[in-house]
Order: structure tokens, then sequence, then C-alpha cells
């Protein structure tokens, strides 16, 4: 009796400390989601600025600005999903990338101390975004492991958690840069 | 900064009258070693001999006579190079940092402060006693840096009551300004439980490191093998360390082969790299013109002042001023 006692008190305790470190891994998700939250905003209040400082330079790229633009409004959209925000911040990379090339041909801009400044911060702002992004896949891979993996899977179950999205390398980003392509602009 | 191969060519032709100098002394010095270490072989196996006719070989004095001329040995190395030590720092390191570079001040009897090696958070044990000397600093690339040989330990008490002496740390410490700005604290360790436990039973001993804060995992496996990383900002430590700086660590890593000792605070990197002995010391008993010799110290000297260049600090890509 004692036995099957023991067992048991083992056997729920086990399972209450498999049911903390689950909560404890999606809280970090949640946390570090804030995170990137924090530095994808920050560029959303870079941009406005940005955009104007350069359009009156860059008259063939006024569609991609206007993209830009429009993405940042979507994105500032309160009520959006998370996996919303991911694929939104996706397509804003891929666009603000577009348009820092594009300036290599406009020596006007380079010269201007102000866009180089603005451009300065969007670099440092990327390289946090980067690493936010790469925080984020670790939790969310952490937590998904946990989801999927025996016997945690099983807990994860009962609570009826989900597994999360990551961040995904755009195909933009992936691809290598074609040298040629920019010569021939 | 100069290259290895000019720097070696500085050591052998602007130094050359100096070494020479040096060698004489060094000779002469290993000659008068040589008589004192004869001289006391033989007062020693006299003095051995008595007692051992007298009191047998094994009694509790003899062991105190061998600690006694142990002493008075190693006393008298200390005294009778410890002008020559003083004397090659002054003709040998000293012109040649200033070859390196001349930003660079030089002090051999000073050494980084005890503030700045706590500061780091490398070491958690307290420090009952801090010791160092050849102390470099100024800036190389705009990026200000300063490094020097560095003990600490720390002491305890056994059961009897003795007091015992053990090394937390010996090495070079290194402390520099960081390229980019942060607030959080990172620390890199090596990796202990991993390579010993493996990396699933490793990984949870150093989860439940209580001491430390957070464990982060990084997204490079072989980094990974390597370091244990804790730090108190997830996202700030994924922004210290990028792709490229965590491969900068590794290839730095797989050149030193001593223990690495990493942290990132107050915008600052802190650099300890565990080579347990002091460097810089002039080796009595090899010539000061041995090509290896040589090349050590301009090692030693380059690769640690182009640290710098290797982990790509003096790059103001940010909009750090």
């Amino acid at each position: 009796m004692s036995v099957l006692l023991i067992v048991l008190g083992v056997v729920v305790l086990i399972a209450i400390l498999m049911y903390n470190s689950l909560i404890g891994k999606k809280n970090q998700v949640d946390n570090i989601f804030a995170g990137v939250d924090a530095v994808l905003k920050k560029r959303f209040d870079l941009i406005p600025n940005l955009v104007a400082s350069v359009s009156q330079y860059m008259e063939h790229e006024k569609s991609t600005l206007e993209k830009v633009t429009e993405l940042r409004a979507q994105a500032m959209k309160p009520g959006i999903s998370e996996d919303q925000k991911i694929a939104l911040d996706a397509k804003l990379s891929a666009a603000l990338g577009s348009i820092t090339v594009a300036m290599e041909a406009y020596p006007d801009l380079k010269a201007n101390e102000n866009v180089m400044h603005l451009m300065r911060s969007l670099n440092e702002i990327e390289e946090q975004i980067s690493a936010a992004r790469r925080a984020y896949n670790q939790a969310v891979t952490d937590l998904n492991n946990a989801i999927e993996m025996f016997p945690t899977n099983l807990i994860a179950g009962w609570m009826n958690l989900q597994r999360r999205a990551v961040f995904e390398i755009t195909a933009t980003e992936r691809q290598n840069v074609d040298v040629n392509a920019l010569f021939n602009r | 900064m100069k290259s290895t191969s000019e720097l070696t060519g500085f050591y052998y032709k602007e130094l050359y009258p100096s070494l020479n100098e040096l060698e004489e002394t060094r000779k002469r010095i290993v000659s008068q070693l040589k008589w004192y270490g004869g001289m006391g072989l033989v007062v020693f196996s006299i003095t051995a001999l008595w007692m051992g006719k007298n009191f047998g070989l094994l009694h509790p004095l003899m062991i105190a006579v061998v600690i006694g001329f142990i002493v008075i040995a190693s006393i008298t190395y200390r005294f009778m190079t410890s002008g020559y030590a003083k004397d090659f720092k002054a003709r040998v390191i000293t012109p040649l940092i200033g070859a390196i570079d001349p930003h660079l001040l030089y002090n051999p009897d000073f050494m980084i402060s005890q503030y700045l090696f706590e500061r780091s958070n490398l070491f958690q044990h307290s420090i009952d006693r801090y010791s160092g000397n050849d102390y470099v600093k100024g800036s190389i690339d705009g990026v200000p840096l300063e490094f020097s040989d560095v003990h600490a330990e720390y002491q305890t008490r056994d059961s009897k009551g003795r007091t015992q002496w053990h090394t937390l740390f010996r090495g070079l410490f290194l402390v520099s300004e960081f390229n980019k700005n942060f607030k959080s604290k990172t620390v890199i360790l090596p990796d202990q439980a991993e390579k010993n436990f493996g990396s699933l039973i490793g990984g949870w001993l150093q989860s439940i490191n209580f001491s430390r804060d957070d464990l982060i995992r990084l997204d490079d496996p072989e980094f990974e093998k390597y370091f244990v990383v804790y730090g108190s900002d997830q996202i700030e430590t994924h922004y210290i360390l990028s792709h490229s700086m965590m491969k900068r660590i590794l290839d730095f890593q797989r050149r030193v082969s001593h223990p690495l000792f990493i942290s990132f605070v107050h915008n600052h990197i802190h650099i300890g790299i565990g080579t347990g002995k002091d460097l810089f010391e002039p080796a009595v008993f090899t010539s000061l013109l041995d090509y290896k010799q040589a090349m050590e110290y301009v090692n030693t000297l380059q690769n640690t002042i182009g640290l710098i260049e290797e982990l790509k600090l003096n790059e103001k890509l940010w909009s750090k001023e």
C-alpha cells in the first residue's frame, strides 16, 4: 500500500514539474515576443522619417516607398495576431532592403548627413530585430520540442498548448546578392 | 598595426644591442646559478649524510632540512634573476610594445584594477589575494583597451585550521570598449558540463545553475559545444553574439588552446585567457636570441592586441558615438 502511495507521489511530482516547465517555456515565448514587438515598433517609428527624407530624391522608387508606408500602417493596426505580424515583418524587411540597395544609385542621397544617420539607425535596428527574431525562434523551438516530445506531449495535449510559428528568412534574404543585376540598373 | 614578421625583424634588428648585453647578463647569471646550485648540493649532501647517521633518514628534522633548502634555493633564484627580469622588461618588452603601436603605454609593475576584474562577473568566488603585472593601456584604431597579467586567489581553511590558497584565475585579462550599446550582462564560460556529461544531462545541469543568470541557448551548435552562455536579457545576448561574432570567438578559441572567459558588461568586453602562467617573464635558461623564445613574446603581444581587429571591435557600424 505504502509503495503504491510513493509511486503515485513521484508520478504526481513529475507531472507538476513538467506542467511548470511547459508554462515556463510558453511564458518565455510570450515574453520574447514582447521584446520583438518593441524593436519592430522602433523600426515603425523610424519609417515615416526615412520615407519623408528620401522621397524627394528617389523619384523612381515611389511605389516601393508607398508600399513601405502601407505595410507600416497595416502592422500598426491594433488587434492583429502574432502570425500576421510575423508575415508583415517579413514583407517590410524585404521592401526596406530593396530601398537600401536602390539608394546606391543616388549619390546625392549618400551625401545627405540626415539620411546617412537614419540609415545607420535603421541598420542598428535591423541588427536588433534579427537578434530578437533569433531569440524568439530559439524559445519557440524549445516550446515546440516540449509540445511534441514524450512525455511532455501528454501534458501539453491536456493543457491544449499549440505549436507556434517561427520567423522564417524571406526568400529575398536567402538569395545571394546578384552583383551583375546591381550594375545593370 | 605591424605584422608578426615586421615585429620579429624589429626584435632582432633594433633590439640587437640590448639583447646582446642582456644575453651576457643572462649567461653570467646562469653560470652563477650553476655554481651556487653545485655548492648547495654539496652542503645538502653533507648535512643529509650527517643527519642520516645521527637521526635516521626519515626523521622529522630531515623533512625540515629539505624544505629549508628548497626555500633558500628559491629565494636565491628570485634574488639573482629579479634585476635581470626588470632590465629585460625595460629594454625589450617596452620598445616592442611601442613598436606595435605608439599609443600604448606599458607599466611592468601595475595591473588591471580588481574592480574591473570583478565587474566582469566571470568569477563569482570572493577574491582574497589579487596580484598581477605587465599592464598595457591605450587605444588601437580608436578603440580603448587595457590588459595585464592577473592572478586571483581565494583561501580556504581545512578541518585542522590550516589555510590553503586556490587559484581562481591566472593568465591574461583584457578589457575593451564594445562597439554596440547594451544594458544587460552576458557571460560566456568554457563548457565543462556538456563536455563531460553530454548535451542532455549537461544542458540540464547548466540550466539549474542558480548563481548565474538564465542559461541562453544560441543558434550555433559548434559554439554551444565549446561554451556555455548566461545572460540577463535573451534578446540583447543574441544582439551581442551575432553569428559572425560567435564564429570569431570560436576561431580565436581554436587558436589559443587555453580556457577562454568572455563577458559583456557595462558596454565593455572582458576577456580572460587562462594561460596558467605569468607572461612576458624572461626565460633564464633559454637564450634571448633563440627564435622560438622571441616568437613567443612577439606572438603573445600581437595576439592580444590583435584581438581588437580579430573581433572587429573597431567597426563603427552602429549609431554608437
